[in-house]
């Protein structure tokens, strides 16, 4: 329960920051719409392409906000030595994981919910219906989808940020190491988004979320053992 | 996750005899052990070889230059580097084998504060507790803070603090911690008069409480003052520069003004 | 640093391993290219498919063994594990840009394209990326023990993306994964001729893979002592069982 303890108040500390500094969320919130908007410029004026790309624009805008999120929440991190400080407490190592993981994907699932209508508007995408599925049920699903995608880029990018905190050429490194392995999430959510908004085929996103969920649980344990390596002198 | 001063060694609770050699029985583990401890990588090491014996309830004081491996040697002991060779134990514990146990039984003054810039003097020492597994006590938060004399500070952003508020914030997370070894690392630096006294104030209760204090120094008089033994580090290796003002027999008498509980 | 020119001479049972090993590489080669026979649809392209598809082989298993020796350096922090783990990344590397070379070679005359997203194709890129990032991370870190934790850490969780991208490269293209069908033919009987060719090439490519592997674990061996000899080097003067400060 300690340690429970100790997630929820990393996390708290963590969200306290960004509430104060607005860092994150000005950085994400522009940088996705300005994403989303440099893609629609890409796809230019054809509304078929546009629809069927909505979705994968507004899963491109959350990964790069999500390496943006990380990097920005190792970094209050590193000022002042506060992390080193921190680190030579009796604190789980785990726990510092969980607590930054948590303060970062509840950023990215709020963005994520935030992005959502701006794609499908700019986009012109709307909750498709095929006359059997609820559309309530479809946008239940489709908020599932974005919490579980966030989480899978959340666990690889606060982990991999705080590996690349204490590197060299930290900036550029990130993306390097984080991409290619968080491309099963993004072609996942991708197809399971798509499948909501065009036809509401409920089926078709489960299997696709499946190997989301998969992804998050593999991982949720990889990280979470490996996680004290990454810190540990 | 006790932050109470548990397990091996002398007791050390408040008003325990200290500055004695004699009064820790033999075969209890010393404070600090460094048996052939080499750190550095790269080029010569930083250190090559360090044997060292700190007794429970010592003040002792590290000096030398610039670069000589003072704040490398507190960062091994507190656990956030691992030696290349040899090893370090505190209280008996395995500074890379038990770092869980060296952390509750070790409290640090970073050179810098250490402290986070967005959050309040305030909630910087209310985090610090709770990660220790403290309660939750806003009472014995305020009374660090009134010592420390930031209370008027207190819910200002550390963002905001000068150096020497930070240093003087650090100062009352290290009084908090509650933890039978400290490690300072030069604490004099960026503090004004009032608060280098404080420090000196500060290492006096510790020793009246019988923790073990290493602090990383470059202000010989004061550490004369204040050791019980001065130690330089210098070509990576150690030797004892003076022995003070309590010699490892005597009990404490030259400040008996701050050792009264001691001598009591 | 004679003494390193002389460890680092091959001995003579190494040497006839790896002669062996060239010739069983000239034979196989020989196997692919000139008895195999054509094949039914891709005509010659197949002898490309021998070299290929036991590259290919061989580079997964050499990444995976590098999450593997990862592991156990993170576990017994032996440095020998963590010389095993550098040696099979960069077999990793090597094996897996032959493998996009070779498919770039065979799906340019089968369909009219260097490149194709294909699921095995893509995820040789996908491990290709993944350990440039870990080689990366090795440049980086100066320690040798942080090096090889953190970068043991990175092969772990790159190895363990694998099957999760082969999925969805797999289901991407067939859009439904439920429909997922192989399309790397294996529902095909093979000549018998064919698949001892193959198997054969496989077994090469593992013995090439392993030659490599002796003479790179070899050097790996020769580079630690250095590094921890020059490390040391100032550490020597200390006093040999000289007094311990007591204060």
């Amino acid at each position: 329960m300690n340690d429970l303890h100790a997630v929820l108040w990393i996390a708290r500390k963590d969200l306290l920051q960004e509430a104060r500094s607005k860092a994150v969320t000005v950085a994400t919130v522009f940088f996705s719409a300005v994403t989303l908007g440099v893609l629609a410029f890409a796809f230019g004026e054809n509304p078929l392409l546009m629809r069927e790309g909505a979705m994968g624009a507004l899963w491109v805008a959350l990964a790069f906000a999500g390496v943006i999120s990380a990097a920005q929440s190792w970094q209050a991190d590193l000022e002042d030595g506060a992390l080193e400080a921190l680190l030579a407490w009796p604190v789980p190592r785990a726990a510092v994981y969980l607590g930054k993981l948590l303060a970062n994907w509840g950023l990215m699932t709020a963005l994520g919910f935030v992005l959502l209508p701006l794609a499908g508007g700019l986009y012109g995408a709307a909750i498709g219906g095929n006359g059997e599925t609820a559309p309530a049920l479809v946008v239940a699903v489709l908020l599932g989808t974005i919490a579980a995608g966030t989480l899978g880029f959340a666990l690889i990018a606060v982990f991999y940020a705080g590996l690349t905190a204490n590197l060299r050429a930290r900036e550029s490194l990130l993306p390097v190491l984080m991409f290619p392995v968080v491309v099963p999430i993004l072609l996942a959510a991708v197809r399971a988004s798509n499948a909501l908004v065009g036809s509401g085929d409920l089926d078709l996103a489960w299997a696709w979320l499946r190997l989301l969920v998969g992804f998050d649980l593999v991982y949720a344990v990889v990280c979470l053992v490996l996680f004290r390596f990454v810190v540990e002198a | 996750m006790t932050a109470a001063p548990a397990g091996a060694g002398a007791p050390v609770g408040a008003g325990a005899p200290v500055g004695s050699g004699a009064a820790v029985p033999a075969g209890a583990p010393a404070a600090i052990e460094l048996r052939g401890l080499v750190h550095g990588y790269g080029g010569p090491p930083v250190l090559a070889g360090i044997d060292l014996d700190v007794a429970v309830g010592r003040v002792v004081a590290l000096h030398g230059p610039n670069g000589a491996g003072k704040t490398t040697l507190l960062r091994l002991l507190a656990t956030r580097l691992r030696p290349v060779r040899g090893h370090a134990r505190v209280l008996g514990h395995d500074v890379v084998r038990q770092a869980h146990e060296v952390r509750t039984r070790v409290a640090t003054l970073p050179v810098y504060g250490g402290a986070y810039g967005a959050l309040s003097g305030r909630e910087n020492l209310r985090l610090g507790v709770a990660l220790r597994g403290g309660d939750d006590d806003p009472g014995a938060v305020d009374r660090a803070l009134e010592r420390v004399g930031l209370i008027a500070a207190a819910d200002h952003l550390v963002r905001a603090y000068s150096s020497g508020m930070r240093k003087r914030l650090a100062l009352a997370r290290l009084t908090l911690a509650d933890a039978p070894v400290w490690l300072l690392d030069e604490p004099y630096a960026a503090l004004d008069e009032q608060g280098q006294e404080l420090v000196d104030a500060l290492i006096a209760a510790a020793r009246d409480d019988g923790r073990t204090v290493l602090v990383a120094s470059h202000d010989l008089p004061r550490s004369l003052a204040t050791a019980d033994a001065v130690v330089e580090i210098a070509g990576g290796h150690l030797r004892v520069l003076a022995r003070p003002t309590r010699a490892p027999t005597a009990t404490a008498t030259a400040t008996a003004g701050t050792g009264a509980g001691a001598d009591a | 640093m004679t003494d390193a020119a002389a460890r680092l001479r091959r001995p003579l049972w190494l040497r006839i391993y790896l002669g062996i090993t060239l010739l069983l590489f000239l034979a196989a080669a020989a196997f692919g290219l000139v008895f195999s026979p054509r094949d039914v649809t891709q005509g010659d392209l197949i002898r490309i498919m021998y070299a290929h598809v036991s590259v290919a082989w061989i580079a997964f298993v050499a990444v995976g063994l590098t999450a593997v020796f990862g592991a156990l350096y993170l576990w017994r922090g032996k440095r020998r594990d963590d010389v095993l783990a550098v040696a099979s990344g960069e077999m990793g590397l090597f094996f897996a840009s032959l493998t996009i070379i070779g498919g770039m070679t065979y799906s340019r005359p089968t369909l009219n394209t260097f490149w194709t997203w294909d699921a095995k194709l893509t995820l040789t890129a996908i491990m290709v990326a993944l350990m440039v990032g870990y080689f990366i991370v090795r440049g980086l870190i100066d320690d040798p023990v942080r090096r090889g934790r953190v970068s043991a850490v990175v092969a772990i969780v790159a190895a363990a993306s694998l099957p999760f991208n082969y999925l969805a490269a797999e289901w991407f293209r067939t859009l439904h994964p439920a429909k997922s069908v192989a399309l790397d033919g294996s529902g095909v009987t093979m000549d018998a001729t064919m698949l001892a060719v193959l198997l054969f090439n496989t077994v090469v490519a593992g013995l090439v893979y392993l030659g490599f592997m002796i003479d790179r674990v070899r050097l790996g061996r020769v580079e630690a002592a250095l590094e921890e000899e020059r490390s040391l080097a100032a550490t020597r003067p200390a006093p040999v069982g000289k007094e311990v400060v007591r204060v």
